[in-house]
């Protein structure tokens, strides 16, 4: 069974040391000769005699050594070695060709590994430090278009309890959280946890332990904490004797027990966590509202789970979604709208950076498909034309008797060679591009984190797409070349005429293939430079120049609600003094980043649909907040200090909201039902973008920030100079306050709402790099058609030229192909844009996919690329020297 | 022939037709090995010469393409020595796996011979 396996041991063996073996054999030989030899003397012959009929009994001494040979090594990988270093020397010898080829390969060859070393990184590798993580899938609430990633407690705790697929299902939320060890506290971010929490996601901490079986159960009673490798690394020196030591986290004291690996960055795709305790701890981290561990009501928890063996996704979608409906029958208030549940492989989540990264990258991906299918048609178009003045050596080397199928694995071996040589600059060119994608990282308060990097995967990927592109651009070229009838060849002296033709036709071809690719990517990059100058100057809907922005939370230090209250007014007013300041506010929240938050609520007199989903964005702000960021009040007032009281609660909607539940009444004066209670409306706001550039209207509630203890805000300040100047001074004003305060996230807002055009970032400035490649790649293409076939015809222009023909007329003639190449290359290029530039619009912002201002504006710079790189040869042209040109041949 | 071809099947490689041939060579190789203990490749083609009593003319140089594929299988182990007359030769003896594999194609051998004897003998009697 295994003999095969012996066999090919051995054989690898004697390749290895074939000269030793060969030695070997002779020697053997010549004694088994030596023997026959001797028998033959005995019986009578002669020694002369006797040697001779020996020869003739062992058989041919030169053919057994050859089959001994064969037998002992590995006669294929002779074959390739030879053919091999037949290329190195051709290729050596034409190193002008070479360095072009592998230049163009690289830069094809590159932009794929590049983008794949991005997807490698996020869609490949969502949780690092997770094993198995295609066991591990994400649940959301509801089906279709309606899901929330988010759930409540109880049912997090029901759906625990009650499913048969899942051997662990954790759930968790990530806090901002305040650190003390030894001296000043740390605003770090942190994430609250089911107790199963690394058992479940099989992280294997670095020292110490994860969360016990116990460490679930009592609520307040559990304070143990697990801190990642970086935090480790940063706060506590690195040292392993952190375990068991205390820290302070919000005001608790915790044991640390743990310290997580070095890879594992937390469940949430692209964020990084710092630190992780047990969800019974949950009160003391969030101490505001009601106890989120017993209100069915309220959803923050994202819930994760890893199947058990032999349980598909598939199969645990049903029983979810069963199993959630019984519970949202049982409890009907707390789940109106969303009942079902719908399970997400770790990819394709759809919320977070895999949702943000899907898109763009999977597109970017086909992109730069497209950068190398051009790369392949410009290097077969050279290896073409190299073909042409390689075509005596092929017909020499034919009617020596080399077979067609021999010449063609000859030149397969070159343009693999070519290839993997690209490939290996590929790879060196990404190593330094894959960290372009961290620069891409739009700025955020939130732990954005991606550790991309060239692992084996990128290698191997790195090395299939050279291989591939290596038969691509390789195997027309070869047949072609070898496809030659030897006599004629021979009998023309240089192969210049006959087979020129078709070879000039094919080689225009491929020009022209390559006209039309680059249309198409240039196309794609000015689509998307549009969108990406359109998203950045679009107009959300508030004003985002102007404004700082600087964040603070009282909660760790200990403020009360009355305390907090007064500290909060107290420094609005003396940044309002400060000279500069035209508006000043606070608020939870920042439009336009990664962050919301819902409530559902009831509208009053509004007749609703059985379970209809009525949801609202909402926003905790205090007076002056529409001011402040220019949003437009359409009708009533603005919070006022006083709206404090929750028995006089009010609230400002937008006219989205208003439309939608009173259409054609006034809403000023209407109630809604939201967090139990009736607040009247007092003001509607002009409806803005409040999470994305692409929203469909969103009816959106602003709280009174002054109503709840939200110790956690941003401050928002319009300013009429320069907003840095005053950043600084409100800091101090804050400082004045409490010198102990962290101050974090102090950024304008102009650069914070960046995020939300983070994809148009990403994919303009990609692709606007894959374009420039395209039309460097075509202009080159069509360089060398119309150099080698000016080339080709240097005897018939200058037969022209002294028949009379002035340079005029040549010049004309030698563009007019470059012309024709490219107005037959960019109509099919403008048709193939129109159709698949459609299958971008999900990136596109603000511009059509049929865009006229991109395609005349790209058609106009091809063709002036095209022109310039006709008119070098066609200039050329008209130098020939008409007398040199005759004697040519 | 078909029958032949089944004992190579068992060695878990299809081998072409014109190694059928050696496969029985192999296999009498095997079996001169068993017979007579180490023996040079020289030894080896006379003693099969002389039991096939000069029927089998084969080129002695062959004998070498079966002792290689019987090395790399590892039924055969190969060492320098000194021949009778002192001269500098390869010996080559049996190993274990040798052994068994000898014990099993003899008996296939010889099962399939008998059949072919009935079957051509059958023949005859029609």
């Amino acid at each position: 069974m295994f003999s095969w396996i012996k066999v090919l041991g051995s054989r690898i063996r004697g390749w290895v040391s074939i000269r030793h073996v060969d030695e070997d054999f002779s020697e053997e030989l010549a004694t088994h000769l030596e023997m026959l030899t001797q028998e033959n003397i005995r019986r009578g012959m002669t020694p002369e005699q006797a040697r001779r009929a020996a020869r003739v009994r062992l058989g041919g001494l030169t053919q057994l050594r050859e089959t001994h040979r064969e037998l002992h090594g590995l006669p294929a990988v002779d074959t390739i070695l030879k053919d091999a270093r037949y290329a190195f020397r051709t290729l050596k010898k034409d190193f002008g060709f070479t360095a072009v080829v592998v230049l163009t390969l690289a830069l094809g060859i590159g932009a794929n590994s590049t983008v794949f070393s991005w997807i490698n990184a996020t869609l490949l590798n969502p949780l690092p430090g997770v094993a198995d993580q295609t066991r591990v899938v994400t649940l959301m609430r509801g089906s279709g278009d309606r899901i929330s990633s988010s759930f409540s407690y109880p049912d997090y705790a029901d759906l625990r309890d009650r499913n048969h697929v899942f051997s662990g299902l954790v759930a968790s939320a990530i806090y901002p959280m305040s650190l003390t060890y030894n001296e000043k506290p740390e605003r770090i971010w942190g994430t609250v946890v089911s107790e199963n929490y690394f058992d479940a996601f099989r992280v294997k901490l670095q020292y110490g332990r994860g969360f016990l079986p116990a460490e679930g159960k009592v609520p307040g009673g559990a304070p143990v904490a697990v801190i990642s490798y970086h935090l480790w690394e940063s706060s506590f020196a690195g040292n392993p004797a952190i375990v068991g030591q205390k820290i302070q986290l919000n005001n608790h004291t915790y044991t640390l027990v743990g310290v997580a690996p070095r890879e594992f960055l937390g469940s949430y795709t692209a964020l990084r966590s710092e630190i992780w305790v047990p969800m019974m701890m949950h009160r003391q981290i969030f101490p505001i509202g009601e106890d989120l561990l017993k209100d069915r009501g309220d959803s923050w928890l994202i819930i994760q789970g890893r199947l058990k063996p032999g349980v598909s996704s598939e199969q645990a979608q049903p029983e979810l979604h069963t199993l959630m409906q019984q519970i949202a029958e049982q409890y009907p208030k707390e789940h109106e709208g969303r009942q079902g549940i719908s399970v997400y492989a770790l990819w394709k989540v759809p919320f977070g950076a895999t949702a943000f990264l899907g898109t763009v990258l999977l597109s970017l991906m086909a992109i730069a498909g497209v950068v190398l299918l051009l790369a392949c048609a410009n290097v077969a178009n050279l290896m073409l034309v190299r073909g042409v003045s390689r075509t005596r050596e092929m017909g020499i080397r034919l009617s020596l008797g080399a077979t067609r199928g021999r010449l063609v694995r000859q030149l397969l071996t070159e343009s693999m060679m070519l290839a993997i040589l690209g490939g290996g600059v590929a790879v060196l060119v990404t190593l330094w591009t894959s960290k372009a994608f961290a620069s891409l990282r739009p700025p955020s308060q939130l732990p954005i984190w991606l550790s991309i990097q060239v692992d084996h995967r990128v290698l191997l990927a790195s090395l299939a797409i050279s291989v591939l592109t290596g038969v691509v651009f390789g195997l027309l070229p070869a047949l072609r070349a070898s496809g030659i009838n030897p006599a004629s060849v021979v009998k023309e002296a240089s192969g210049s005429v006959g087979g020129g033709r078709r070879k000039i036709r094919l080689s225009s071809g491929l020009a022209v293939a390559q006209i039309a690719l680059s249309l198409l990517m240039l196309v794609f990059a000015g689509l998307m430079i549009r969108s990406f100058q359109k998203a950045q100057g679009f107009n959300p809907g508030f004003n985002a120049n102007s404004v700082f922005l600087a964040s603070y939370d009282l909660l760790p230090e200990g403020y009360t609600n009355e305390q907090a209250l007064q500290f909060h007014q107290q420094l609005l007013a003396k940044i309002e003094a400060l000279p500069g300041v035209r508006a000043a506010s606070l608020s939870d929240w920042v439009p336009l980043g990664f962050m919301s938050s819902s409530s559902s609520f009831v509208p009053e007199g509004y007749q609703s649909k059985p379970h209809e989903l009525i949801e609202a964005g909402i926003a905790r702000v205090s007076p002056n907040y529409l001011r402040t960021m220019e949003i437009p009040l359409l009708e009533g007032r603005e919070f006022r200090v006083d709206d404090t009281k929750k028995n006089r609660s009010v609230v400002i909607i937008n006219q989205a909201l208003a439309e939608r539940y009173w259409p054609q009444q006034d809403a000023v004066g209407k109630r809604v039902r939201i967090d139990g209670d009736w607040a009247t409306v007092i003001g509607i706001a002009r409806t803005m973008n409040y999470y994305h550039l692409n929203e469909s209207p969103v009816p959106f509630i602003y709280l009174p920030l002054y109503r709840d203890y939200v110790p956690s805000v941003t401050l928002h300040v319009r300013v009429s100079g320069n907003p840095a100047d005053l950043a600084l001074a409100a800091q101090n004003a804050i400082h004045d306050m409490n010198a102990n305060l962290p101050v974090f996230d102090i950024t304008e807002l102009a650069t914070r709402i960046q995020v939300a055009s983070g994809v148009q970032r990403i994919a303009g400035s990609t692709v606007g790099v894959f374009g420039l490649l395209a039309l460097a790649l075509a202009a080159l293409g069509i360089y060398g058609v119309i150099a080698y076939s000016t080339n080709q015809r240097t005897h018939e222009i200058g037969i022209r030229m002294a028949l009379g023909a002035h340079p005029r007329d040549i010049l004309g003639l030698v563009v007019g192909q470059g012309v024709h190449l490219t107005l037959f290359g960019g109509g099919i290029g403008l048709a193939a844009s129109l159709l698949l530039a459609r299958l971008l619009s999900r990136l596109l912002f603000g511009v059509t996919s049929s865009d006229p201002f991109t395609f005349i504006g790209v058609t106009i710079l091809l063709a002036g690329a095209a022109l310039l790189a006709c008119y070098i040869p066609a200039r050329r042209a008209t130098k020939v020297d008409p007398l040199v040109a005759l004697r040519y041949e | 022939m078909i029958l032949l071809w089944y004992v190579h099947r068992r060695e878990g490689m299809s081998e072409s037709k014109s190694e059928i041939l050696q496969g029985t060579l192999d296999l009498m190789v095997l079996k001169t090995l068993a017979a007579m203990g180490p023996l040079h490749g020289y030894g080896i083609a006379r003693r099969i010469e002389r039991i096939s009593e000069e029927a089998l003319q084969i080129n002695q140089g062959t004998i070498y393409a079966s002792l290689v594929r019987l090395l790399q299988r590892g039924w055969i182990s190969a060492t320098w020595g000194a021949s009778e007359n002192n001269r500098k030769a390869k010996f080559y003896s049996l190993t274990r796996a040798g052994r068994k594999r000898l014990a099993a194609e003899a008996d296939n051998w010889e099962r399939i011979s008998g059949v072919i004897g009935r079957v051509l003998r059958l023949a005859e009697r029609r």
